[in-house]
């Protein structure tokens, strides 16, 4: 007997493998059926190694997914449901067509729904992985919040993301979480810190919807993504609200509501349209206070981890204050000025905002209030203005945030034309690039100043030139000198200054016990040789190449400022010529001029 | 009477067939018919007077006072429309008086049997009926409120503690005897793969922002925006050179005279022409028939050239053994050589591996082949130096939110980019029967 000749395809790749034809006959599903649930499922299509192996020896190209996902889809309850769906629709349309209208209420009354609530918990088993894949979601919901009703869209689809997304702002500014923000020609982009987890979202501008062409997007996929993503954020919120000891849905104080404004409306869209107001603190369960930053302990370990602590103690200490940056200030906002992104940061820091009673519900103070530290205007002038408050554009207050500490006013107030808006998300990398004095001075406002005295100071030389060549000096060395080099220069004074003192007592002199400067820099360049010595095979190329990468970037920057600097010689040469001949009466025009300007 | 008049003709009526057929009593009967429609309907219009019949509007009807609403209520407690045709349309009296009626359940009932249920009421004692009907309606109540309405969350789903599965080892019991135990108990006992969870690209799902599309970006910023986005639109135009160039670029083109010219020429290219220079003819007109290799002849070796060929064979063989004992000796003497080939074989092959490990590296960044159809990168969103504003008022909106997260999921293997498919309706070709041309009809149908 001859055994049985084995099948091509029966193991292997060739079996792993399913086409979506093949998925959709096995789930006996229609495609929209199958799209939908694959979405909420998180299942997708994948790649095979072989692709001619995976397809069974058929050439081109198939949308392959795993058999055992499609077996893993056949297990989910909600496929009957899918399935209720088509009979829902045949019965409908056929009452609908034989006008049938009693049997066609009655079926819509009593509509399937799909409950998603357990494939969100599947899918995201711990709290920190929905957090970590909330950026999706909020962008979405954020951008279908702003969404008439359309075609393929649940009708109450716009609505529902809408409130919630205004719920995750109101959590936001409960938790103080916010940490980044950037004004981009497509939309507002925010970034918070939620127990650990940076969350990123876009929010778009203010009446940014146009039509959508039918051939470029899917309707049906995304809404089916919202869909899935607005049960997710629910729950999220749900949780959320309950870590800040908060009331989900979101309560109002009841000092807010003024009876006489609350006899015209319905109590929910009274409470709805506050919450939208974003400008009230919502109700709190108990007074206890969440403590989530925490204390960083510090362990007996290694000087690097030391120095990682002390950097990550800076770190939290620098969000300390970023909390609380607006605090005690009182904004108010003119009428041309977006509302919703800028109450948003504005209460996120402890600000207080208002605005014109008549554009929008829940503003809090008038415009003739006497306490108002800064109005936000958007517009070249104005007719009538306070003396006691700035009037500044809006861009000042993102860059505050990015800044983490409130800028001068002066750069953006009413009718001036703004600095740059600088990105806070550019890569920690750029620390391994030549970046012009000019530009660290945008991002570094102590630089800014040191600019300015420089500049300052340039203009005073034009009377001692012999201190105009010792300050340049001094700059030079600190340009170049790191800052460990100027702690051992402290040290050695201090040295100097024991080594100075008389022993008032009368002990015998002894040998001091003296440290050689440069024996501790020997001891620690030996032990990271060391250390590098332990680089493990498997990453010692790696190693090799990027430390000879930091070196040449660091050669260009030290190239590149030496250009600079001579450059800056260069520059000064002619003008001393130039003030020999002329008289010094040239200088102080200049430097007056200078003053404007900032 | 004048003579013109035919004479009538007598007839018989003796019988009574006969008397029927030939009296004429139309006049009687006609009066007769009028009168039952009097009765029925009433007496003639032209009989009536005008304020009879005709009366002047001075108020609005009540329906039209009442709401739409109302109108609706009223209308359905009127009977149906389709049984007006058994109700009686005539005013004349019904000729019983006392015509006998089928009595309704209700009026059917004991007096006694009456006050019972009565007293059972006001007792609050219901039928069987009656109270499945409320606990039925119980039920629905209920199903109907436990219904799960969109946007409402009142559970904490990680309640639970943060676990991954639901079903954990304890001392007490193991794995499985616990997912055995609660198998059909509702809680799920399948554990999700994990190849399901991971996610499907390094990518992240918001990707930080290139500072020049800040709406206030500073200049340096702005030039290398300026200067991807221009890259990205010279390998454009380039390619696009190079397929004009490759296809419609090489081929020369001639004026359509010169083509119609030439076309017949081109044609006829081939064909016999008229004056048969062109026609190839057939040489071989002889009926006889031949091969083309020479024939075949069944040859048979000679012994002595057996014998030759064997000690050939066998002298061969030999001289390939005595060949490998020697490349065995000289072999030993090359083994350095060979250790060496050997190395440099390996060195070769771990150079590859680690090609090989690279590229697996970097398609991990990749987009995968997920369909047929080839995942295009959308543009960056760029404004020009003249549209860039300064300030937020005038900030000039660029891109498109939606196609930006639809294309990002696409990059990220989440969704297989599609084409969208147009479905083309069918040309009908129309044309009307000739029997129905217009004005055809006049003379075939309507003659």
């Amino acid at each position: 007997m001859v055994s049985k000749r084995k099948k091509k395809f029966t193991t292997g790749e060739g079996a792993q493998f399913m086409t979506r034809k093949a998925a959709l006959k096995k789930l006996q599903l229609s495609l929209n059926d199958f799209r939908k649930l694959c979405i909420l499922k998180g299942i997708y299509p994948r790649e095979p190694r072989n692709r001619k192996r995976a397809q069974k020896g058929k050439t081109g190209i198939k949308t392959l997914y795993h058999v055992k996902d499609i077996q893993f889809l056949l297990h989910e309850p909600i496929i009957w449901k899918l399935r209720d769906y088509k009979i829902f629709n045949k019965k409908v349309g056929r009452a609908r067509a034989v006008r049938d209208f009693e049997k066609l209420n009655r079926y819509l009354n009593n509509h399937p729904t799909l409950k998603l609530d357990h494939i969100v918990k599947e899918r995201y088993p711990t709290f920190i992985d929905a957090l970590r894949d909330l950026d999706d979601c909020l962008t979405l919901c954020f951008l279908f919040s702003t969404f008439p009703s359309l075609a393929h869209v649940p009708r109450d689809q716009s609505a529902l993301c809408r409130r919630l997304t205004l719920e995750f702002l109101h959590a936001v500014i409960e938790a103080k979480a916010l940490r980044k923000v950037f004004i981009s020609i497509k939309g507002y982009y925010f970034q918070a810190e939620i127990k650990g987890q940076t969350i990123t979202w876009i929010v778009p501008h203010h009446f940014s919807f146009t039509p959508h062409s039918k051939a470029e997007v899917d309707f049906k996929i995304m809404s089916t993504f919202v869909e899935f993503y607005t049960i997710m954020l629910g729950f999220v919120n749900f949780r959320i609200y309950h870590s800040l000891n908060l009331f989900y849905p979101p309560k109002l104080s009841s000092a807010i509501q003024a009876d006489a404004e609350k006899a015209l409306v319905d109590e929910d869209i009274f409470v709805s349209e506050r919450v939208a107001a974003l400008n009230f603190p919502l109700t709190k369960t108990s007074n206890e206070v969440v403590e989530d930053d925490l204390e960083i302990d510090s362990f007996q370990t290694g000087e690097e981890d030391a120095d990682k602590i002390e950097e990550a103690k800076k770190e939290a200490e620098r969000i300390r204050t970023l909390k609380t940056l607006f605090k005690g200030l009182k904004f108010f906002l003119n009428r041309e000025v977006p509302r919703e992104p800028l109450v948003f940061i504005i209460r996120c820091f402890g600000g207080e905002v208002s605005w014109n009673k008549t554009l929008f519900v829940g503003s809090t103070f008038d415009e003739n209030d006497e306490s108002i530290t800064h109005q936000i205007v958007d517009r070249p002038s104005l007719e009538k203005q306070y003396i006691s408050r700035y009037y500044i554009q809006p861009q000042w207050v993102f860059d505050s945030v990015n800044a983490r500490q409130l800028l001068p006013v002066n750069k953006y107030f009413m009718g001036e034309i703004l600095p740059p808006h600088l990105s806070p998300f550019i890569d920690k990398e750029r620390d391994q690039q030549y970046i012009p004095p000019e530009e660290k001075a945008l991002y570094d406002p102590t630089l800014l100043e040191e600019q300015h005295k420089k500049d300052e100071k340039m203009g005073e030389q034009g009377e001692s030139e012999e201190e105009e060549s010792a300050s340049d000096k001094d700059e030079e060395v600190n340009d170049e000198e790191d800052s460990e080099n100027e702690g051992s220069d402290d040290k050695e004074e201090t040295e100097e200054n024991l080594s100075g003192k008389k022993p008032k007592l009368s002990v015998s002199v002894g040998e001091v016990y003296k440290e050689v400067p440069w024996e501790k820099n020997r001891q620690e360049k030996q032990e990271y040789r060391l250390r590098e010595k332990m680089v493990k095979n498997k990453h010692k190329k790696l190693y090799k190449s990027m430390m000879a990468g930091r070196k040449e970037r660091a050669k260009e920057i030290w190239l590149l400022r030496k250009k600079r600097r001579l450059h800056d010689e260069q520059d000064k040469k002619p003008k001393k010529g130039q003030r020999k001949t002329k008289n010094g009466s040239a200088t102080p025009t200049k430097k007056t001029k200078k003053q404007k300007s900032q | 009477m004048s003579l013109s008049k035919a004479k009538k003709k007598r007839v018989s009526k003796k019988l009574k067939v006969s008397w029927r057929k030939h009296v004429k009593i139309n006049d009687v009967e006609e009066f007769l018919e009028d009168q039952r429609l009097e009765e029925r309907l009433g007496p003639p219009l032209s009989t009536i007077s005008n304020d009879e019949l005709f009366k002047v509007d001075t108020k609005p009807s009540p329906e039209l006072l009442l709401s739409a609403k109302e109108r609706r209520k009223l209308k359905a407690n009127k009977p149906l429309k389709c049984f007006s045709a058994l109700q009686p349309s005539s005013k004349v009296p019904d000729p019983i008086t006392k015509r006998n009626r089928v009595r309704s359940k209700e009026e059917r009932k004991n007096d006694l049997v009456k006050k019972k249920e009565l007293v059972n009421r006001m007792k609050g004692i219901l039928k069987h009926k009656e109270i499945q009907a409320n606990a039925n309606r119980k039920l629905d109540e209920l199903r109907r409120q436990s219904k799960p309405k969109r946007g409402e969350f009142k559970t904490d789903l990680w309640e639970d503690g943060d676990k991954a599965f639901p079903i954990q080892q304890d001392e007490w019991a193991s794995i499985n005897t616990k997912k055995h135990n609660l198998r059909g108990v509702g809680v799920p006992v399948k554990s999700v793969r994990k190849s399901v969870m991971e996610k499907k690209s390094p990518l992240p799902a918001v990707p930080p922002p290139h500072p020049g599309m800040s709406y206030n970006p500073s200049f340096q910023d702005h030039q290398d925006l300026l200067r991807v986005v221009a890259e990205k639109e010279i390998k454009l135009i380039k390619e696009n050179e190079h397929l004009t160039r490759c296809t419609s670029g090489m081929f020369q083109k001639v004026t359509p005279e010169y083509r119609d010219q030439t076309w017949l020429v081109e044609m006829s290219e081939g064909l016999p022409s008229k004056d048969g220079s062109s026609v190839v003819e057939n040489e071989a007109s002889d009926d006889e028939y031949k091969a083309v290799n020479a024939p075949v002849k069944n040859a048979k070796k000679t012994l002595k050239q057996r014998r030759k060929q064997k000690e050939q064979t066998e002298l061969e063989r030999q001289r390939k053994l005595l060949k490998l004992e020697k490349k065995k000796i000289t072999d030993i003497h090359k083994l350095n050589l060979l250790n060496k080939k050997i190395e440099q074989i390996e060195k070769k092959q771990g150079i590859l591996r680690e090609k090989r490990l690279k590229k697996a590296q970097e398609k991990k960044n990749q987009t995968k082949v997920l369909s047929a159809n080839k995942f295009e990168d959308p543009d960056l969103e760029f404004n020009m130096g003249q549209e860039i504003a300064g300030n937020l008022k005038d900030l000039k909106v660029e891109g498109n939110l939606l196609l930006d997260r639809f294309k990002s999921m696409q990059k990220r293997n989440i969704i297989a980019p599609t084409k969208r498919r147009v479905r083309k309706k069918a040309k009908v070709k129309k044309y009307t029967k000739p029997g129905h041309k217009d004005e055809d009809w006049k003379k075939t149908v309507a003659r």
